[in-house]
């Protein structure tokens, strides 16, 4: 009952803050009268809401930020949000009341700016006239600029290249301590892993005296970067991006691996490790925060043996990080040809949508100005890595035209936290030039992060981006295809999420029986009808690749 | 809330008067519920125009009221999506079994607490009782995931221990499991403050009905039987006819935070649904036409409980 009235709440004050915002917009906007207005000091007073990590700090205690500030000669009032954003967004954005500025605010694929037309403004002039960086950018890499144009072409919003990061997010571990331990070889095959996970779970690998606290595997969901999809390459598979709902490319077809039988093969796979107790029992049914924590074991114990993850240190902390050694995709089996892993280089390196302005800002060419010094080549060093100066102590400036990343001023943090803890991060907007891979040193995170990662190099490098890849934050839509992707979805996935989680921790459901009817009820849900309208939207894209 | 029988003898006999008659007459009482009416019209009749949402499509730049007429296409949207039947049965599900379990455990409870003779005692289990009632449902939920875990868990090492459940059970993940830890852990939370009303209600008994029934021979049970019962009938109807229009209400939270790909099967309900579809993926008329629909089921139960027990029992509201 209580939950019912705050829904009703929730959804009754939807409805009459959007009412309000009809009447607002002809009289010219509500809270926004305040905005643009010139402060005392000169300055251009702006509002402006940044999404940030949940590590994050108070931006306005970044110096770099103050100094940026300063020199755009602005004065920010922020508002930080750093959870549940996608449930307070449908409010805000249907008020009408937007700040200013929407820092890593609005959704990737731009169907904020559809779904709520009129709200945001169209930079794409601002950018010509204002934003040097921006329009540098939009040069050396034509396709941040398609990245953010709209069908109409039009620009709601700033994308962001950040040049250094790999090609894939999900790195496979295993512990490299357990299998000396036991004697045993880093596995290569499906089958070869199935035997060293019952020799974790078996044989006390971790030699405490106890056999019963080794987890010989753990994962993050299905379809999560960290998750069991990481397995489909072994059948070659190639998958896409970091949360793809299941849909890849192949041939240039885009299809989903739910209903593809290398789907099949891996639920079974993993049907049969369940069984034998090989899995994590919570890998369902817990969050990220304990996925992260378990793995983390307790002091010099490790308890997970096989599992994804970003970076050794970010996965199992300093005390564990040099028990586990990445190593490459593992075949289905012997006389498996090709294997593939995870094509991630788009998510990681591009973002669409990373800042977008209100269609009331009241200075719109100061607020321009300001988001394009992000951009320039020193700033975007500070916004990704920390600031140049004593206070921040992020990153600093050689002599010779070089940068370097320092190493965290308080050594009991790894280099990721603290940066995630010390500035913007990859939640920020910025253009990391190409040639930063040589001119720019990296902290030991992100040099461990290549090194880890390079055992993927050669899958990776024969991945053929005309066919095979499907960056799914380049595709546009109009409104009425969002709204039905939207519906049809929510039905497919509560059907996914459902049916593998069953056929993995029950033994007694017979995959092959079940499955015609799984594809079937996924293409009653809607799957055939977002499958081609993704096709379509793929088809319009590979135009504009090169 | 009154019986139907006690006001009907009154407005009989007293003539026909102007509503200004009244007003002037009681204005000291329109007064005092004035903050009350005004908060019914604003907060909850005032909404209601956007009600209009899950007949149009919803147009931003258009406002609420603006958008394209669409007629009957949001409601013929969700009864034929396959999650139609899924979220109303589940829904049902999990209310059916709150009410009829959850229902009589307060007045029981009530009862007990009633024969405590001890004034002491009688408020420390009071109050032992209604405490988890003001515990968050984040932190409810935090609890059970915490006492439920399989490998760590205080709860479901005990109960496999006594061989309740299956050893390798995960109980937060299990679709069986789901509407009993539910339901158990919303009676265990709410039996002791809903129990509060019926103590109140069985404090006003006369303690005379008590000594003619000792009199009469009654031991403890009978007297239970034949006297607090029927002096607490009229509030546990009109209570279970209040909890019916509340047939198709599961709470939001709970389930939404107990949820899991697991349990999905069994806790995926109108509201999360609604949830997901209307507020995160922006359907807003959709999600809109799936509440409006909600509620009218509530109000048909409301109504026929109602009538029923009108017929039945002759007690109902208004």
């Amino acid at each position: 009952m209580k939950g019912k009235r705050i829904l009703a709440a929730l959804l009754a004050g939807c409805m009459v803050t959007a009412g309000l915002a009809g009447c607002g917009e002809s009289t010219g906007g509500g809270s926004s009268g305040s905005t643009g207005s010139t402060a005392t000091s000169g300055k251009v007073k702006l509002t402006a809401l940044f999404v940030k990590h949940s590590l994050t700090k108070d931006v306005t205690k970044m110096k770099w930020l103050q100094q940026l500030e300063d020199k755009a000669g602005v004065e920010i009032e922020w508002q930080q949000i750093s959870a549940d954003w996608d449930q307070k967004k449908s409010a805000m954005f249907a008020s009408g009341e937007i700040p200013d500025l929407l820092f890593n605010a609005v959704d990737a694929s731009g169907s904020d700016f559809v779904q709520y037309n009129g709200l945001f403004a169209d930079m794409t002039s601002l950018i010509e006239k204002d934003a040097p960086n921006i329009s540098q950018m939009f040069k050396d890499h034509p396709e941040t600029k398609t990245l953010v144009t709209t069908t109409d072409s039009k620009i709601y919003a700033t994308p962001s290249y950040q040049a250094l990061w790999p090609k894939t997010n999900g790195t496979m571990y295993i512990n490299k301590t357990w299998l000396d331990n036991l004697g045993l070889k880093v596995p290569t095959t499906w089958d070869e892993l199935e035997q060293v996970l019952l020799a974790f779970k078996s044989k006390d690998a971790n030699k405490n005296g106890s056999t019963s606290d080794e987890i010989p595997m753990d994962f993050n969901g299905f379809d999560g970067a960290y998750g069991l999809k990481n397995l489909l390459g072994s059948t070659g598979m190639q998958i896409t991006g970091i949360s793809p709902l299941g849909y890849f490319a192949e041939d240039g077809k885009i299809k989903n691996y739910y209903v593809d039988d290398r789907f099949k093969t891996v639920m079974k796979f993993v049907q049969k490790l369940y069984k034998e107790g090989l899995i994590n029992k919570e890998a369902v049914t817990q969050d990220y925060s304990k996925f992260q924590s378990v793995a983390r074991g307790s002091g010099k114990t490790a308890k997970v043996g096989f599992t994804w993850g970003w970076e050794a240190g970010d996965r199992f902390g300093n005390e564990l990080k040099d028990q586990y050694v990445a190593i490459p995709q593992l075949k289905e089996s012997t006389d498996t040809q090709k294997v593939c892993y995870s094509y991630d280089y788009y998510d990681l390196n591009y973002r669409s949508n990373s800042v977008a302005m209100s269609n009331q800002c009241k200075d719109k060419d100061a607020a321009m100005k300001f988001i394009d010094a992000f951009y320039n080549e020193k700033n975007s060093i500070q916004v990704l890595f920390g600031g140049m100066n004593d206070t921040d102590k992020g990153t600093k400036e050689n002599s010779d035209g070089t940068y370097e990343v320092l190493a965290p001023a308080d050594t009991s943090i790894d280099p990721g936290t603290w940066k995630w803890t010390n500035t913007f991060a990859d939640d920020g907007p910025l253009y990391i030039r190409d040639e930063m891979k040589t001119k720019l040193k990296l902290g030991t995170d992100m040099q461990a992060v290549t090194k880890e990662k390079s055992v993927y190099d050669d899958v990776l490098n024969t991945v053929d981006p005309k066919k095979n890849v499907y960056p799914q934050q380049f595709m546009k839509y109009n409104q009425d295809d969002i709204n039905t992707m939207a519906m049809n979805q929510a039905n497919i996935t509560n059907i996914t999420d459902q049916t593998w989680s069953t056929w993995m921790t029950n033994a007694n459901k017979n995959i092959d029986s079940e499955w015609s009817a799984f594809v079937t009820s996924l293409n009653n849900a809607g799957l055939t009808k977002n499958l081609e309208i993704r096709q379509k939207a793929y088809d319009e894209y590979l135009k504009t690749v090169k | 809330m009154r019986q139907a029988s006690a006001g009907g003898s009154f407005a009989a006999t007293t003539r026909k008067r102007s509503v200004g008659y009244y007003l002037k007459r009681d204005w000291q009482l329109w007064v005092m519920i004035l903050p009350a009416i005004v908060y019914i019209l604003i907060f909850c009749y005032g909404p209601m125009y956007g009600l209009q949402l899950a007949f149009r499509d919803y147009d931003f730049s258009k406002g609420f009221t603006g958008g394209q007429w669409s007629g009957m296409k949001y409601f013929m949207q969700y009864f034929t999506s396959p999650m139609f039947w899924p979220t109303l049965r589940n829904t049902f599900l999990i209310a059916f079994f709150s009410l009829v379990c959850g229902f009589p455990v307060p007045i029981l409870l009530a009862l007990v607490i009633n024969s405590i003779h001890s004034k002491n005692g009688k408020r420390a289990v009071q109050t032992a009782v209604y405490m988890p009632y003001f515990i968050s449902t984040v932190v409810m939920v935090a609890i059970l995931q915490i006492m439920l875990s399989p490998t760590t868990g205080m709860l479901s090492n005990l109960l496999k221990a006594m061989h309740l459940v299956p050893q390798a059970a995960n109980l937060m993940g299990d679709a069986s499991s789901f509407i009993p830890i539910y339901v158990i852990s919303g009676i265990w939370q709410g039996a002791g403050w809903n129990s509060i009303i019926f103590i109140a209600a069985l404090a006003a008994v006369d303690s005379q009905l008590y000594d003619a029934a000792k009199v009469d021979g009654a031991n403890r049970w009978q007297q239970v039987w034949h006297v607090e019962l029927p002096a607490i009938l009229p509030t546990i109807i009109i209570l279970l006819i209040l909890n019916m229009g509340n047939i198709l209400s599961v709470g939001f939270e709970k389930t939404f935070l107990m949820q899991n790909a697991l349990n999905k099967s069994v806790s995926e309900v109108i509201a999360t649904y609604v949830f997901n579809v209307g507020i995160k993926s922006s359907q807003f008329s959709f999600g809109t036409a799936v509440g409006l629909f909600n509620t009218l089921v509530n109000f048909i139960f409301l109504v026929v409980a109602n009538q029923i027990s009108r017929r039945v029992a002759d007690i109902s509201l208004v």
